[in-house]
């Protein structure tokens, strides 16, 4: 009782203390917002290709064929919700008026898709229109006959210098035009003569196709990089000699709540059979196949995130044990200013320990609100910081956040509580360390020379 | 007399001036309390120059590699119709008095195919002239073999005859942890099919229904090092004739994307400018009547600032964000010497007693105050600043032993194209750091030493007060 009357005495009469929960604040604030953007960049991150190819990828090391086979095969496992494939290529894009641009193309079946990455809501016409319910669809109407293609956002334009925005009237009136792909295949080998080099013939394909949707995913890779065509368009462009149904990837959605590891032996099991049975292949390119979840994927930039996260928490940990220096001096103060208050209250019998306590307590009581109040100002900021960013455009004409260069058109805004509680607990522990030195100063007090009349 | 007179003076007002310094020294080494705000400012300066130091190194250098990637100045277009006239426009640049060297250069994207692969590749071509464009930009010292002789860039050391073509190093070889590439003694007997659309004048495609693209074979003949991950990973260098006939710019009117310049060295960059665009809107006049006048008016001039302000500013922006976050944590080193001064104060109040009682002014109080933070500010900075200095001085060999320890790097080198850390300590950046750190302790110590002028001799040197 008498420890938390002088905790709130000196709170309440001793204004400099605030100085000291405002730093506090300040310190938990900083880190928190700093830590809860790089964790919710790299949780977009992660979701972001989850998205774009699924749980896990199977990816042989050349392309095969039966692909239908096998994700039949591997949809009645119980790991396995839904698969779908891919094939690859790159190319060049016309897009009209001397307008060229460098793709990767992806041939997709657009139903399948939708049920792994649930890709139909990326697309800007098709998602909410009462025209196209169900399955995404390549149709261009008005055109039955010609080939339908996706195209991403950024490659038909640029977002906004100023405001980092797509103008999505203008794109969406891409949709209908006539674009020419060119990509293309070796179909015969032979040595040029007289060169002393290796030599070939290369057949560039041209593939006319109308644009049937506009992909608008927010990754701005994804949506710069990429088109995406009927698979059976892209077989027939560059493998047209090729039978069967040939794909160079396979993308997985898990079933609810399977393990990945679990998942990906099944799945391996399922491939290895498949590979043998239906397209016999050797021991060797089948061990050579990838099969990976979407986070092992990106893991190498990942790892490097958390890694560049740590190093500016690691820095900002250190610039904020000043806070301790300064909960050092306050008390420091507060202990040689009263100590006639602590002489009278050892006179009465209170023992040094409990003297101690109560400036190691006081201090413990700045660190708990002080990263109450730091806690509570970095969920405001993190939850409002695209606000708080839009803000600093309109005022200072300073765009911070590009999806360009931090490949998200949004900033994550979710606070990460995991570290906002480890740094709520560190805060209160450092609060406590910096009152150590005063509490035992005003612990070693002796009344008989502070209370002495003259 | 008047000699006499100013020398009496000056000793007085070095007389009062010594009392300030004497006591501010006095407190700063008998007040232990001191020591604990030169502490704060100490770690915080350290802090701020080894971060600082290293963003600065880091813009700096990419500022230098884009520069040399560009050269002074780009007149040029984003469309990659191009435009036409570029000769005649060459003509009144080489006259010009302010230009040293111009380079024309043809722009496009194109699909690579190594030849006996089924591999494919977007990437971006630029049909250079070596030589000048080495004299322009440093393209030359971004080559790997025959540095000395630029202009056999485009010849294969395997067969001098074929067609050549530099290849961007990142997209021919992966960089080690170390941050090097495996450069074999030459390069790489590799054929390469390049394909691209060639465009009219009109931006449609010149060779509607036959084929509709060009395709040509080069040989690898050397790779070129930008230091610019962008670059490196995405850029195919062409001989100039060559990339024009692929492109279709080698009409009857023939057409590039841009004429990179060089201005002499006693003509600054923004002035030069001024003066390329002047040059470039009285031709623009002169060829208006021109058949293709119109492809003219997109052609924009441009310093390389300007050309790679994409980029750039990025960087810039991160650094400026950095800066207002250290801003941010500084506030507790301001509240720190306000604590710590309002301590000192609260003990001292029979010296200000004492001096204010013999006649020393309010305004010299707060200026014996002030004198006081800043030699707090003086003392942490230094230790800061020496501090930083000795870690930067050894930032790269404590990387290397935590990697070779623990396997820790500050930048995976196989990820981000950056060499050392960079640890130049920059002059400005260190002039401003001090200044800040110094400032902070002024704007620490103000309220306290206001408090300190408005005390009154009378009350503080009560007899009940001694």
């Amino acid at each position: 009782m008498l420890k938390l009357f002088l905790w709130l005495r000196y709170l309440r009469k001793k204004k400099i203390v605030f100085l000291s929960i405002a730093a506090v604040a300040l310190s938990v604030a900083l880190l928190i917002v700093v830590s809860s953007l790089f964790t919710g960049f790299i949780n977009v991150f992660e979701q972001s290709a989850v998205e774009t190819i699924g749980d896990v990828v199977l990816a042989p090391p050349i392309r095969f064929a039966k692909y239908r086979v096998l994700i039949e095969r591997l949809e009645q496992t119980s790991a396995v919700d839904a698969a779908t494939a891919t094939l690859s290529a790159q190319g060049l894009l016309y897009l009209g008026q001397g307008n060229v641009r460098r793709v990767s193309v992806w041939g997709i079946e657009p139903g399948p898709r939708e049920k792994v990455t649930g890709f139909k809501r990326s697309l800007l016409k098709q998602k909410e229109s009462p025209e196209s319910p169900g399955e995404p669809s390549f149709k261009v109407s008005g055109f039955p006959e010609g080939i339908g293609g996706f195209v991403g956002v950024g490659v038909v334009a640029a977002p906004d210098e100023k405001t980092d925005e797509y103008d999505f009237d203008a794109v969406e009136k891409m949709v209908g035009q006539q674009v020419v792909l060119i990509t293309g295949t070796v179909i015969e080998n032979s040595k040029q003569e007289g060169t002393g080099g290796a030599g070939g013939r290369l057949k560039k394909k041209t593939v006319p196709f109308r644009i049937a949707d506009i992909v608008f995913t927010g990754v701005y890779y994804v949506d710069k990089t990429f088109i995406y065509l009927p698979i059976e368009e892209v077989q027939k462009t560059l493998y047209p000699n090729e039978d069967g149904q040939i794909a160079d990837q396979i993308q997985i959605k898990l079933a609810g709540d399977v393990e990945a590891d679990v998942a990906k032996a099944q799945i391996r099991g399922v491939w290895k059979v498949f590979a043998d049975e239906q397209l016999g292949w050797g021991p060797y390119l089948i061990r050579e196949t990838s099969v990976k979840t979407a986070k092992q994927m990106q893991s190498q930039y990942v790892a490097e995130l958390r890694k560049q996260m740590g190093v500016l928490l690691l820095i900002f940990v250190v610039v904020s044990i000043s806070v301790v220096v300064l909960i050092f001096c306050i008390f420091y103060m507060i202990v040689s200013i009263k100590q006639r208050d602590i002489a009278i209250i050892k006179s009465c019998g209170t023992a040094s320990s409990s003297v101690a306590l109560i400036f190691v307590g006081f201090g413990a009581c700045v660190g708990i609100i002080g990263s109450g109040i730091g806690a509570a100002l970095g969920y405001v900021i993190t939850k409002n910081i695209n606000t708080i960013e839009e803000w600093i455009r309109i005022i200072f004409g300073l765009k911070l956040w590009k999806s360009s260069v931090y490949m998200f058109s949004k900033i994550p805004s979710e606070v990460n509580w995991v570290w906002a509680l480890v740094f709520v607990l560190l805060a209160i522990v450092a609060a406590a360390i910096g009152t150590l030195i005063p509490a035992i100063v005003a612990a070693r007090t002796r009344p008989v020379e502070i209370l002495r009349y003259e | 007399m008047d000699i006499e007179y100013r020398m009496m003076n000056f000793e007085v007002l070095r007389e009062r001036a010594m009392y300030k310094i004497i006591l501010a020294i006095r407190y700063l080494l008998k007040r232990r309390i001191a020591y604990f705000a030169v502490l704060a400012v100490a770690l915080c300066v350290f802090i701020v120059v080894i971060v600082m130091t290293v963003l600065t190194g880091l813009v700096t250098d990419f500022k230098q590699k884009n520069h040399s990637f560009v050269g002074d100045c780009v007149v040029g277009t984003e469309s990659l119709v191009g435009f036409a006239y570029y000769e005649d426009f060459m003509k009144i640049l080489e006259r010009s008095d302010f230009v040293e060297e111009i380079s024309p250069v043809i722009k496009s994207y194109a699909l690579v195919s190594p030849v006996e692969t089924e591999r494919n590749v977007g990437v971006e071509i630029m049909g250079i002239d070596p030589v000048k464009h080495s004299q322009v930009t440093g393209f030359g010292q971004t080559l790997y073999y025959r540095k000395d002789d630029v202009s056999k860039a485009f010849e294969p050391a395997y067969e001098p005859n074929l067609a050549g073509c530099v290849i961007g190093i990142d997209l021919a070889l992966q960089r080690d942890a170390k941050g090097r590439y495996p450069y074999g003694s030459g390069p790489t007997e590799m054929a390469l099919s390049i394909s691209c659309f060639p465009l009219t004048a009109k931006g449609a495609l010149a060779k509607a229904g036959a084929g509709l693209v060009n395709t040509k074979t080069f040989y690898h003949s050397n790779n070129s090092e930008s230091g610019l991950a962008r670059v490196d990973g995405s850029m195919v260098y062409l001989p100039f004739e060559q990339a024009q006939l692929l492109c279709g710019m080698a009409g009857p009117v023939k057409r590039v994307n841009a004429i990179h310049i060089k201005f002499k060295p006693n003509m600054g960059l923004e002035a030069g400018c001024e003066e390329v665009d002047s040059l470039w809107q009285s031709f623009g006049r002169e060829k208006a009547d021109e058949k293709q006048a119109y492809l003219l008016e997109k052609v924009t001039v441009q310093s390389w600032k300007d050309y790679r302000r994409a980029f750039i500013a990025a960087m810039e922006k991160e650094q400026t964000m950095m800066t207002a976050l250290f801003a941010l944590v500084g506030i507790t080193t301001v509240f720190i010497v306000f604590v710590v001064f309002y301590m000192i104060i609260s003990h001292k109040s029979k010296d200000i007693g004492i001096l204010k009682s013999i006649g020393v002014s309010n305004a010299n109080i707060i200026k014996l105050f002030s004198g006081f933070a800043f030699l707090v500010g003086l003392l942490g900075s230094g230790v800061g600043v020496f501090a930083g200095w000795l870690f930067l001085l050894k930032i790269n060999r404590i990387e290397d032993w935590l990697f070779a320890r623990f396997e820790f790097q500050l930048w995976d080198r196989t990820i981000y194209a950056i060499g050392d850390i960079p640890n130049q300590v920059d002059a400005k950046v260190l002039a401003v750091i001090i200044f800040s750190a110094i400032v902070a302790c002024w704007v620490g110590a103000l309220v306290p030493s206001w408090q300190a002028a408005k005390q009154k001799p009378v009350e503080t040197l009560q007899v009940t007060q001694l």
